[in-house]
C-alpha cells in the first residue's frame, strides 16, 4: 500500500511536468542571445503573459473548482496600479508588487462574501467586479496612457522578455507547488465535492481564499507586466472581458486542472491567434468563442486528454 | 398486469437490486415489505422509469415499458405516490391535484377527478387554496394520494404512505386504499408497517438485500415464522 | 428637488427594462438551474432585429416586437438544442459551472458576430414620434420610454398568468420545484426546460427591442445588460416574476439617485454595492436554493 500511495501521490504529475516546463523556459532564456528579431521576442512576451494569466485562472478553477468570470478585473487592477506608480518614478518590481496586492485585496472583497455560499455567486461577483471596473475606469480615465518620451527612448524589449519569462516560471512553480501540497489536495477535494470535503475536515473557505489569493496575485503581476510592456493603451483595455476569456480558453484548450495543459494551450492559442488575426481580422474572436464552447461541451479535458487517450491512459479526475 | 422480471438496478458503483421479480394482477392489492435499505424504493423507481435497469424487464399489460421515458409511464395508467410525498410545496393544494391530471388520459376529466378526490378526502376540499407546504403531514399524504388518483391510474404504487403519520391517520389512509381497490384499481403497496399492509393485501412479497426472500398470500406471510421474527418482533410470536 | 425627481422618473423608466431582462434570466435559472451569461447578448440581438426591421423596412419598433418575440423564441429553442440541453444532464453544481462557461463563450462569439455584421457603431431607432414628451407636474415623461415600460409590464403580467394558469406554465413551475416529482406527473421535463429557456430568451429579445427605441444599442452592451439582470435577481430574489420586475424598477431608481449624488461616471458602482450588500445581508443564497415561481 505505501508503494501504491507513493505512485499516486497527488501532484506527482504536476512536479514532473513543472520540471519539464521550467527546463524548456530555461532554454528559452537563451533566445534573445540567438535571435535578435523583435517579432520573435514580442511573440515570447505574449506567450509568457498568456501562460501566467492562464495558470492563475487554472489554479482557481482547475484546482479549487471556483469559476472566475471576471479575471480581467485583477489583471486590469495590476496594470492600472503598476502603470501609475511606475510612470511616477517608482521602480518596476515594487510597483508590480503593489499592483498585485491591490488586485488581491479586491479579490478578497468578492471572495469573502461569495465563498460562504456555493453556487454561482463567485462567478457573478467576479463578472460584476470586472465589468463595473471596466466601465468606471473608462469613465474616469478616458485618456490613452502613453509612456513618457524618455522611457520610450530607453525601452528594452529584452528586459520585458526576461521579466515575463520569470513571471511565467513563477506561475508554473506556484501551481505545481500548490498542487503537490496538502493544500492542493484540499482544493481538489473541494472541486470534486465541497460538502464531502467539508465533512472530512477540509476548511472550504480557507482553501478557496488561499487559491484566490495566489490566483489574484499572479493575475495582478501579469497585469503589471502588461503595463510595463505596452507603450500606450487605454487604461480601460486590460479590464476587458477578452482577457478573462483568453485565460479560460487557454486553460480549456490545454486541459483545466493540469499543469502542462495551460502551457500547451497558450502555445496553441498564441500561434492560432496570430494566424487567424492575419487571415480573418475580426472573425477570430467568433471562431475562438465557438471553439471554446465546443471544447467545454465535447472535450472538457482539453488537449491533455486527447494525448492521454492516444497513449491509452485513463484520466483519474474530471475537472 | 404489471410484470417485473429479474430486475437489476443501482446507483453508480452500488448495485441495489439483484434480480427481483414481482407481479401485480388486475385489481389486486399486493404488499412489498422489507427492512430499511432492502431496495424497496429503488424497485419502485425502476418500475416508473426514474432509474434505468441494468438487466431484466418491466412489462405492463404484456408490453415492455422499461425503455420508455419516465414521463410516459403515467399515460400508461401507472401512478406512483413517492416516498416523502414530494408535493409541490409552493403551489396550492388544488394546483397540486390538477398537476396530477397533466397526462392526456386524465386531462379531459380534471374537474370530475377533483370532485372525486374531494369526495374521498373531504378535508382537502376546504383547503384547496392553501399552499401544499403549509398542510399537516396527514393532509400532505392525502394530497399525494389524491394527486396520483387524478391521473386515473389502473395501478397505484405507494411508497411508505404511513411514514411519520399518527396511527389514526394511517388507519384512514389504509381505509382509502381499500376503497380505491374496490373501484377496481390495482394497488402495489411498499410499507414498513408490515402487520397492517400484509393484513390488507391479497398477496405479499418480502424484499431483503435486493432479493425477494419470501412470497405468498398476505395471510400466510403474516403467519410465517421468519416474517414474524424479523418484522413483527418477539411480542408478535406470542399472539 | 425637481432634478432629483426627474432623474428618479427616468431611472424607473429604464428600470422596467432591467426588470424585463431579469425576468427572462430568472425564469431560465429558476427552472433549468442554468445561468446563461449570454443573456445580454441575446437582448442585443433583439435590439438589432428591431433596428434593422425599422431601418430597412420601416417597421415600427413596437410592431416589430411581434416578430422579435417569436424570432428569439426560436433562437432560444436552437440554443437549447445545440448547447444548454447538454448541460442539464449534469448534477446541479456541474450544471451551473458548465452553463457559466458556455454562456461566456457564447457571449464573446455573439459579440464578435455583431461587430462583424453591424460594426461597432451605436444604433438607435428614431421614429417620427421619438421626441414626444408628456409633461406632468413639471416632470418630463418621454412618451417612447413610457410606452416601453407599459409594454414591459404587459409582458410580465402575461408571463405571470401563463405560469399561474397555463397547463405548461404550471408544468414549468412544478419542474422548477421538483423535477422528479414533475416526471411522476407525466410532465416531459426536457420540454419544460426547453420552453422555459425559449420564453426567457424571447423576453430578452423583447427587452432589446425596447432598448433600441428608447435608448441605444451597440455590440458591446451585452455584458452590461447581463449584469443588470443578475443584480436585479440578487436584489429581488428568485421565485416571483412580478417581484423581479419590481426589483428592476428599484435598481433603476437607485442608479438614478446615485448618479445625482456621486456623479455620472460612478453610477455603475451602485449595482456592485447593492450586489455585495445583499450577499452579506442575505447569505442563505438565492442562487443555491431551489426556486419556484408564483
Amino acid at each position: 500500500m505505501p508503494g501504491a500511495a507513493l505512485l499516486h501521490r497527488p501532484g506527482a504529475s504536476e512536479l514532473r511536468w513543472a520540471a519539464v516546463v521550467l527546463a524548456a523556459f530555461g532554454s528559452l532564456a537563451l533566445l534573445p542571445l540567438v535571435v535578435r528579431r523583435d517579432d520573435v521576442l514580442n511573440f515570447g512576451v505574449v506567450f509568457f503573459l498568456s501562460v501566467t494569466l492562464a495558470q492563475s485562472w487554472n489554479l482557481m478553477a482547475g484546482y479549487a473548482g471556483q469559476v472566475n468570470l471576471g479575471h480581467a478585473a485583477f489583471f486590469g487592477l495590476g496594470a492600472l496600479v503598476t502603470r501609475a506608480l511606475w510612470i511616477q518614478g517608482a521602480p518596476i518590481l515594487p510597483a508590480m508588487g503593489v499592483g498585485a496586492v491591490v488586485a488581491t485585496v479586491f479579490g478578497w472583497l468578492v471572495g469573502l462574501p461569495a465563498f460562504r455560499l456555493r453556487g454561482a455567486y463567485f462567478a457573478i461577483g467576479t463578472l460584476a467586479l470586472a465589468e463595473i471596473l471596466r466601465i468606471t475606469v473608462g469613465n474616469s480615465l478616458p485618456e490613452i496612457s502613453t509612456l513618457p518620451a524618455a522611457t520610450i527612448a530607453g525601452y528594452s524589449l529584452t528586459r520585458r522578455f526576461y521579466l515575463t519569462l520569470v513571471l511565467a516560471a513563477l506561475a508554473v512553480a506556484t501551481v505545481a507547488g500548490t498542487a503537490a501540497s496538502r493544500v492542493g489536495l484540499g482544493m481538489r477535494a473541494i472541486r470534486e465535492d465541497e460538502a464531502a470535503a467539508e465533512a472530512s475536515g477540509v476548511g472550504a473557505l480557507r482553501h478557496k481564499l488561499l487559491a484566490l489569493s495566489l490566483s489574484t496575485l499572479l493575475a495582478g503581476l501579469a497585469g503589471g507586466a502588461f503595463a510595463y510592456y505596452h507603450i500606450s493603451y487605454y487604461p480601460q483595455h486590460p479590464f476587458g472581458p477578452q482577457w478573462t476569456f483568453d485565460a479560460l480558453l487557454i486553460t480549456f484548450i490545454g486541459g483545466a486542472g493540469t499543469l502542462h495543459g495551460p502551457v500547451l494551450g497558450a502555445l496553441f492559442y498564441v500561434f492560432l491567434k496570430e494566424y487567424l488575426a492575419i487571415r480573418w481580422v475580426d472573425l477570430h474572436l467568433l471562431i475562438f468563442g465557438v471553439l471554446f464552447v465546443a471544447i467545454v461541451l465535447l472535450l472538457p479535458g482539453g488537449l491533455v486528454e486527447v494525448f492521454g487517450r492516444v497513449r491509452g491512459r485513463p484520466r483519474l479526475t474530471n475537472p | 398486469m404489471l410484470d417485473v422480471r429479474d430486475v437489476r438496478a443501482g446507483y453508480g458503483d452500488v448495485q441495489v437490486l439483484f434480480g427481483v421479480s414481482v407481479a401485480v394482477a388486475a385489481g389486486e392489492i399486493v404488499a412489498l415489505v422489507g427492512p430499511n435499505g432492502a431496495g424497496k424504493t429503488t424497485l419502485l423507481r425502476a418500475i416508473v422509469g426514474l432509474l434505468p435497469l441494468r438487466r431484466g424487464s418491466v412489462s405492463w399489460e404484456g408490453r415492455p415499458i422499461h425503455a420508455a421515458p419516465a414521463h410516459s409511464i403515467v399515460e400508461q395508467g401507472i401512478a406512483l405516490v413517492p416516498e416523502g410525498r414530494r408535493l409541490f410545496a409552493r403551489m396550492t393544494l388544488e394546483e397540486n391535484l390538477l398537476l396530477g391530471a397533466f397526462a392526456p388520459r386524465a386531462l379531459g376529466g380534471r374537474r370530475e377527478g377533483l370532485e372525486r378526490v374531494f369526495e374521498i378526502f373531504p378535508r382537502l376540499a376546504e383547503r384547496r387554496r392553501q399552499l401544499a407546504g403549509s398542510l399537516s403531514g396527514g393532509e400532505q399524504q392525502m394530497v399525494a394520494i389524491g394527486r396520483a388518483l387524478m391521473s386515473r391510474p389502473r395501478l397505484l404504487l405507494l411508497d411508505e404512505p404511513s411514514l411519520g403519520l399518527a396511527p389514526r391517520v394511517v388507519e384512514g389512509i389504509l381505509e382509502v386504499l381499500r376503497q380505491i381497490h374496490r373501484d377496481g384499481v390495482g394497488v402495489f403497496l411498499v410499507e414498513q408497517n408490515v402487520q397492517a399492509s400484509l393484513a390488507l393485501a391479497d398477496r405479499g412479497y418480502v424484499l431483503e438485500n435486493g432479493r425477494i426472500s419470501g412470497a405468498g398470500s398476505g395471510h400466510d406471510l403474516l403467519r410465517d415464522p421468519h416474517v414474524r421474527q424479523a418484522y413483527l418482533g418477539p411480542l408478535a410470536m406470542d399472539r | 428637488m425637481r432634478l432629483l425627481a426627474q432623474q428618479l422618473l427616468l431611472g424607473i423608466l429604464v428600470g422596467g427594462l432591467y426588470g424585463l431582462a431579469a425576468a427572462g434570466l430568472s425564469l431560465i435559472f429558476g427552472v433549468l438551474r442554468v445561468l446563461n451569461v449570454a443573456h445580454g447578448e441575446l437582448l442585443m440581438l433583439g435590439g438589432y432585429a428591431s433596428f434593422w426591421l425599422f431601418a430597412l423596412l420601416g417597421v415600427d419598433p413596437f410592431v416589430s416586437l411581434l416578430g422579435v418575440l417569436p424570432g428569439l423564441f426560436l433562437l432560444g429553442l436552437c440554443l437549447y438544442w445545440l448547447l444548454f440541453g447538454f448541460v442539464v444532464r449534469a448534477h446541479e453544481e456541474v450544471r451551473i459551472k458548465n452553463s457559466l462557461l458556455i454562456g461566456f463563450g457564447l457571449a464573446l462569439a455573439l459579440h464578435a458576430l455583431a461587430v462583424r455584421l453591424w460594426t461597432a457603431d451605436e444604433r438607435s431607432i428614431t421614429t417620427a414620434y421619438a421626441g414626444e414628451v408628456m409633461t406632468v407636474g413639471g416632470l418630463k415623461l418621454p412618451l417612447v420610454r413610457l410606452a416601453s415600460l407599459a409594454l414591459a409590464l404587459v409582458l410580465i403580467v402575461g408571463l405571470h398568468f401563463f405560469l399561474r394558469r397555463g397547463r405548461w406554465g404550471q408544468a414549468i413551475r412544478a419542474t422548477a420545484e421538483d423535477w422528479e416529482a414533475a416526471l411522476l406527473m407525466g410532465i416531459d421535463v426536457r420540454r419544460a426546460y426547453l420552453l422555459a429557456f425559449a420564453i426567457g430568451t424571447a423576453l430578452a429579445g423583447a427587452a432589446g427591442s425596447l432598448v433600441s427605441v428608447g435608448y441605444s444599442i451597440n455590440p458591446s452592451i451585452g455584458l452590461e445588460w447581463t449584469l443588470k439582470a443578475l443584480i436585479v435577481i440578487v436584489l429581488a430574489g428568485m421565485g416571483s416574476i412580478v417581484g423581479t420586475f419590481f426589483g428592476g424598477l428599484v435598481l433603476g431608481a437607485a442608479e438614478a439617485l446615485s448618479a445625482v449624488v456621486v456623479g455620472g461616471p460612478y453610477r455603475e458602482v451602485v449595482g456592485l454595492v447593492i450586489f455585495f450588500c445583499v450577499l452579506v445581508a442575505r447569505p442563505e443564497g438565492l442562487f443555491t436554493s431551489r426556486g419556484a415561481f408564483r
